[in-house]
């Protein structure tokens, strides 16, 4: 094993221990919902929705870093540059990340001044973490493009796929100096703040999950380098243009010109359609091996990601996404609604199937199958729809009563909370979410036990 | 060129991108100057010195920002430096206290408290608070609610108690006070503003 | 727009790009497998989507420019499975023939 790969199993453990974080938090930011009270000015429901969103931002970038230093050496067939600065990191950022939740736990607010700002709590969604900790962050992610760029350099190759990463990495930590500024006007800070998190979530990560994709596929199904390169650069080709003007749909109400409605709202509108052919080509793959595959986890965690991406993006997206319906839908409940299944169909879904493949070569299983992943695979599924369901329940009667009838007011807010389709689904998202719990830890324990193999049963795909 | 060379789908990614990019550089640019402080949409800070109103107009199809005769908020005229000083305090208490990871400011943060984008507006001032904290104006209601909500809560659902002193109080209502003066495109619709004197 | 018309839109709006999911995946599904009756299915799919865009242009509050928008998205829906099916069947029996 590449001693990169070795790094990447830390970052693999690192991310699934926070994904458990994320969860913990995500199950009590829903029970304040059902019980107000519940550690009232001890612990407050931003408290804990920040570190519910925190831990899914960093979780996912962790699973990012190990899926690409798991590949880098082979793609670039030598060990990756920088290493020992690498490790160094890894401890940093787990450091910076333990040291922040620390203080989001037991200090929490700061007074409005610099110092704040520095060391407490910047209370910027998403980015929450002090300025120390973002510079931090900031570090990690240059050794990380130092070691991907370094690489590629010593080795005196480049493939495409690589092309693509690399180039990418230039927008994705450069967006992310926006996590330093505190700007006074509401409506400058939003428009910046939307290019990192929009740039990130709907741009950079929908390329940087392409190429890890592409990996994945070229590893799981034996796919030609040709065929995953021709994909990547027809999915760049259409997610950026679409997305890089689809920033727009969240121009509509920060204050910024009219035009925007239509601009975001028309590319917004185009998003979906690479998605569905997405799916087109995600059924083509399962016809094509029949279903047979060496790792059947991460075979069918790639499929899911293709259809549920383009049902959490796609469809939800396009529902609210109009400027007419997203005055009445924006800032609810709807909104969540969207954004568990997007990045659950967008993401989530592709980091699992890498870490199932991380599974299968450490375990140097022929064929990884077994019962215990398709009991995480149903859990979190049906888990995470029951949520969605529950979610979007509750935000269609919030734009219905709060703001189509009620206009947004304080009385309208508490009037659509109260009511029994808004409550109703608040219990079913509850529900729904320690069903996604219970796939998480069914999910931990098959990537930590023993692995299964099954029979070979007929051909299989050959590593590309 | 034949569409099977990815060299095609390469070429068609990288100008798809560029030219993307430049269009969003020019429309950032634009939109700028319009959101600002001063800009189009986005009022100088010393508006807090005048009356605020939400009124729909038909022309645009959507509700707008009236800026009306002079009200100074704590009953005193500032100055734009003195302004500037207020929301930059005010912004920096909304940052400190992470109020968009409970409520939303122009629809953006998190859903579990009510939007603050026309909240100097809200009827519940006037209608509530001032009743209960016993203060006569909208400006002191929100300062007292602001400091103690915990001992003011309207439902179930109260707000925290964020050590907010007095000058980070007023700061804020400053604050909000000037956000509802920017042109959101109509965000929120159909804001009711029953009872909007005092 | 009314407080009706905002979910009748919306959940219209939904199932209109859910009826084009549908369409795509039992296109691919019936091409894969080589199920005419699934290509049928996909087919009705793609009606269903077509008649829900046309119950949007007619029937919801929508600007024109956005109902607009809707009818042509029907018809790139239509062209998109078949017109990706074909590519990816040729470029992988050029790249991959002894599949």
């Amino acid at each position: 094993m590449y001693r990169s790969q070795k790094l990447s199993l830390r970052y693999y453990t690192a991310a699934v221990t926070l994904f458990g974080v994320m969860i913990l938090f995500g199950l009590l930011s829903a029970l304040y919902y059902l019980y107000p009270s519940l550690l009232f000015n001890i612990f407050n429901f931003n408290m804990s929705k920040i570190l519910h969103i925190d831990t899914l931002v960093i979780w996912l970038l962790m699973g990012f870093l190990g899926a690409v230093y798991w590949y880098l050496p082979k793609e670039l067939g030598r060990e990756v540059e920088g290493m020992w600065l690498a490790e160094l990191t890894f401890w940093v950022f787990c450091a910076v990340v333990a040291v922040v939740a620390i203080v989001f736990l037991f200090v929490q607010y700061g007074g409005a001044n610099e110092f704040s700002m520095w060391f407490i709590n910047q209370g910027r969604k998403y980015v929450e973490a002090p300025r120390w900790a973002s510079i931090g962050i900031v570090a990690v992610m240059l050794v990380f493009a130092y070691n991907v760029i370094a690489t590629c350099i010593k080795a005196r190759k480049m493939t495409g796929i690589m092309w693509v990463l690399v180039l990418d990495l230039i927008p994705l930590v450069a967006v992310y100096l926006d996590a330093f500024p505190a700007v006074t006007n509401m409506s400058v800070d939003l428009y910046w703040w939307w290019w990192l998190v929009h740039m990130w979530v709907e741009s950079t990560w929908e390329v940087l999950i392409g190429c890890v994709m592409a990996l994945v596929l070229m590893d799981v199904m034996g796919t030609s380098r040709r065929i995953v390169e021709t994909w990547l650069y027809i999915e760049v080709m259409l997610v950026l243009g679409a997305g890089i003007l689809g920033l727009g749909h969240h121009y509509f109400w920060i204050g910024t010109p009219q035009y925007w409605l239509s601009i975001g709202g028309f590319f917004s509108a185009l998003e979906p359609l690479p998605l569905l052919g997405m799916v087109v080509h995600a059924i083509y793959d399962a016809g094509t091996h029949r279903l047979k595959t060496r790792n059947q986890p991460a075979y069918y965690w790639i499929t899911t990601e293709a259809l549920l991406n383009f049902i959490g993006a796609g469809i939800w997206g396009f529902m609210m996404t109009l400027p007419q319906i997203n005055l009445l839908s924006h800032g609810t409940q709807w909104t969540v609604s969207h954004g568990h299944f997007a990045f659950y169909g967008a993401y989530v879904c592709g980091i699992i199937a890498v870490l199932y493949v991380a599974k299968q070569q450490t375990s140097g299983v022929d064929v990884l199958g077994g019962r215990a992943w398709k009991w995480g695979f149903g859990l979190l599924n049906f888990g995470m729809v029951g949520m969605v369901m529950g979610l979007l329940l509750a935000g269609m009667a919030q734009a219905f009563y709060g703001r189509a009838i009620g206009g947004s007011t304080l009385m309208a807010f508490t009037t659509a909370s109260e009511n029994p389709w808004f409550v109703s689904g608040m219990w079913a998202r509850m529900f729904f979410g320690v069903m996604f719990a219970a796939g998480y830890v069914v999910l931990a324990y098959d990537l930590l036990s023993s692995p299964k193999r099954v029979p070979a049963a007929g051909a299989l795909p050959e590593p590309a | 060129m034949d569409i099977q060379d990815p060299s095609f789908w390469r070429a068609g990614a990288i100008s798809t991108t560029l030219v993307m990019l430049v269009v969003l550089a020019f429309l950032s640019i634009d939109s700028m100057q319009v959101i600002s402080v001063g800009g189009r949409n986005v009022p100088k800070y010393d508006v807090i010195n005048q009356q605020i109103g939400y009124e729909y107009n038909w022309s645009r199809h959507a509700a707008v920002p009236v800026i009306g005769a002079a009200e100074p908020l704590f009953g005193k005229t500032v100055t734009e430096a003195e302004a500037t000083d207020l929301m930059r305090t005010g912004k920096l208490v909304i940052q400190s206290r992470a109020c968009m990871d409970c409520h939303t400011i122009f629809g953006n943060g998190a859903y579990y408290g009510p939007d603050l984008t026309k909240s100097w507006l809200d009827p519940a001032w006037p209608q509530i608070w001032m009743p209960m904290t016993g203060k006569t104006t909208r400006e002191d209601a929100m300062v007292e609610f602001l400091m103690h909500p915990d001992k003011y809560p309207t439902w179930t659902r109260a707000m925290p108690n964020l050590q907010l002193t007095q000058d980070e109080a007023r700061a804020t209502v400053a604050y909000l006070k000037w956000l509802s003066a920017v042109d959101t495109n109509g965000f929120p619709a159909n804001f009711s503003q029953a009872g909007k004197q005092p | 727009m009314t407080p009706s018309a905002l979910l009748e839109t919306a959940a219209l709006l939904g199932l209109f790009v859910l009826a084009s999911g549908g369409y795509g995946s039992l296109y691919s599904a019936g091409r894969i497998w080589s199920r005419p009756a699934l290509i049928r299915a996909g087919g009705v799919c793609w009606a269903l989507a077509f008649a829900l865009a046309l119950v949007i242009a007619i029937h919801t509050p929508l600007d024109p420019g956005w109902k607009l928008l809707i009818l042509a998205s029907a018809v790139v829906y239509l062209v998109i499975p078949p017109m990706t099916w074909r590519y990816l069947d040729r470029m992988h029996h050029e790249q991959e023939p002894h599949r």
